[in-house]
């Protein structure tokens, strides 16, 4: 019975990190533009493959380049960073191709909703065609070295879980104290609050919008690679489930609060983790009815600013 | 006679349809306290905007120390020395106070001059230093425009322009703004400064110009302009 208990509770805290991860993401672009990248669960999806991809993996029969993969497999730490960094640069290109030439009309920022979102199209598909539509499982050496399962308390959990859930608390801790401590992240947030101010200071704000994007592509695509060692890759379209979930996460938590993205997540999370197993086919809709209901309570999210502190 | 610091000639403005500034011309020296005075909407915020380049020039030409300023972004200008405290304070509400000094010394890499600088500011407003762990946006308005001089301070600027820094102060703390104004520029610094309270401005400025529905009316010494009839009637309330 502990096992269980133990288990679903770190299932919950487990996927509520990836949520967290994703949701962060929207939360950095948001906060700098105000508005949501919907090309983010693109490259969650473009993490997951490009991790598979420097770890060895082979391109299989539907793709563009059958049976070709690299010559050598990088380690899964080495893969996973250069999956996030190759994703920061991917969502670099976003910014670029589908936010910059709007700003610089002048347009209705609403208006990248739609680019991103026609973005985020091209790059699935993109990946369609390169990696075809089926799902991929991770070389069995990913983890090697680490055992199936651990034993705590007499409760028997995946190993693969816990460090799933490690890897989500330490990007956030990290994350958290760059925002909060440095330099370029105390600019990040004055370009946030008041980017005609930040300019006056000599802060270049386009700069950090562009940082911004890159961090959060880093975000997505770290969440694409873990999902993919932890489950496996279900497909190109595997980004946009979790994208969605996350913009429902970012929703909950309240829109650009990073504290709100986190514990969001974690909601999300626990509460997809207590609909029992022989129900998982109700697992969204009770994701999406908790949020109904907390928005219902408090429309600006859980730890959301309330409209006129916005300033 | 030397190159100003700043000169704008012939600057104009236009927002759409509306022109917001015509054929300004209008010099700093260094070492300067030059006012720049007029009403509600005279244009007096769009001359700081367009000089810091919030605003593009439609025409006419700005010269920092005798070189054109055309094409370079708003974060450019600081590292140039041109420092801009705009109007309503615009301290970063979410920050405490000295995270709001830090930012102000964002582009320099000097620490022990950085860490002199903050300390002369807490000199210059001692307020400032008993809040300074406090959220900025928990600081009354005079303290958040002694912050956002303080901040605009930090940057080291070789001209430092103020939009309007007495507004919606109470008398004693306008006194209290002017007179840390008037020990900078004592200090030696040049000071561009726009007000609609023009007799606070003219007690401490060297020279001012007078905008008026987006055009210069009058300039010239500020004790000058304090005997003149027409100023008095229109400004200064007598």
């Amino acid at each position: 019975m502990i096992d269980v208990l133990l288990q679903t509770l770190l299932n919950a805290a487990a996927s509520g990190g990836v949520y967290a991860l994703v949701a962060l993401g929207y939360t950095l672009v948001f906060s700098v533009l105000g508005v949501i990248n919907f090309a983010q669960g693109a490259l969650f999806s473009i993490g997951g493959y490009l991790t598979y991809l420097l770890m060895g993996g082979r391109i299989g029969v539907n793709g563009a380049l059958p049976g070709w993969g690299l010559p050598a497999g990088l380690p899964f730490w080495l893969a996973l960073l250069l999956a996030a960094a190759g994703s920061g640069l991917v969502g670099l290109l976003v910014e670029r191709v589908a936010f910059a030439p709007l700003r610089r009309r002048g347009a209705e920022p609403l208006l990248a909703l739609i680019t991103s979102l026609g973005a985020g199209v091209v790059l699935v598909n993109l990946l369609q065609l390169l990696m075809g539509a089926e799902g991929y499982a991770f070389p069995e050496a990913a983890l090697a070295g680490l055992p199936n399962a651990l034993v705590i308390g007499g409760a028997r959990i995946r190993s693969v879980q816990v460090l799933l859930l490690a890897v989500c608390a330490f990007a956030v801790l990290v994350l958290t104290l760059w925002l909060e401590r440095s330099k370029g992240g105390r600019a990040l947030r004055a370009v946030a609050e008041d980017a005609t101010t930040a300019q006056l200071l000599g802060i270049n704000s386009e700069a950090m919008v562009r940082l911004a994007f890159v961090v959060s592509g880093a975000l997505a695509g770290l969440g694409g690679g873990l999902v993919g060692v932890s489950v496996s890759l279900a497909g190109p379209y595997m980004g946009i489930s979790y994208g969605l979930k996350g913009l429902a996460v970012l929703v909950l938590g309240g829109l650009g609060s990073v504290s709100g993205a986190i514990a969001g997540g974690l909601l999300m999370g626990l509460a997809e983790a207590l609909v029992p197993s022989d129900a998982s086919g109700w697992r969204d809709a009770v994701a999406f009815a908790i949020l109904f209901a907390v928005l219902l309570l408090r429309p600006s999210g859980l730890l959301g600013r309330r409209p006129v502190d916005r300033v | 006679m030397s190159i100003p610091l700043l000169q704008l000639q012939g600057l104009g403005v236009r927002y759409g349809s509306v022109q917001a500034l015509r054929d300004i011309d209008l010099v700093v020296r260094q070492g300067e306290l030059v006012a720049l005075l007029g009403a509600n909407g005279a244009g007096k915020s769009s001359t700081l905007r367009a000089i810091s380049a919030l605003v593009p020039a439609a025409a006419g030409q700005i010269l920092w120390r005798g070189g054109s300023l055309a094409g370079v972004p708003a974060h450019r200008l600081l590292r140039l020395g041109i420092g801009h405290c705009p109007e309503g304070r615009r301290v970063l509400a979410r920050q405490s106070v000295a995270d709001n000094l830090v930012l102000g010394a964002w582009l320099r890499r000097d620490t022990a001059g950085m860490h002199s600088d903050l300390e002369r500011c807490y000199d210059l407003f001692p307020r400032l230093a008993e809040r300074r762990t406090q959220l900025a946006g928990a600081l009354s308005g005079g303290e958040q425009q002694m912050l956002a001089i303080a901040r605009a301070l930090m940057g080291r600027p070789t001209l430092l322009m103020l939009d309007e820094p007495s507004l919606g102060l109470a008398p004693k703390l306008v006194a209290e703004v002017m007179q840390a104004l008037q020990a900078l520029h004592q200090d030696g610094l040049t000071l561009l400064l726009v007000e609609q309270n023009a007799n606070a401005a003219l007690a401490i400025a060297d020279r001012a110009y007078v905008l008026v529905s987006g055009s210069i009316e009058q300039q010239g010494s500020a004790a000058a302009l304090r005997g003149n009839e027409q100023i008095k009637a229109a400004y200064l309330g007598s």
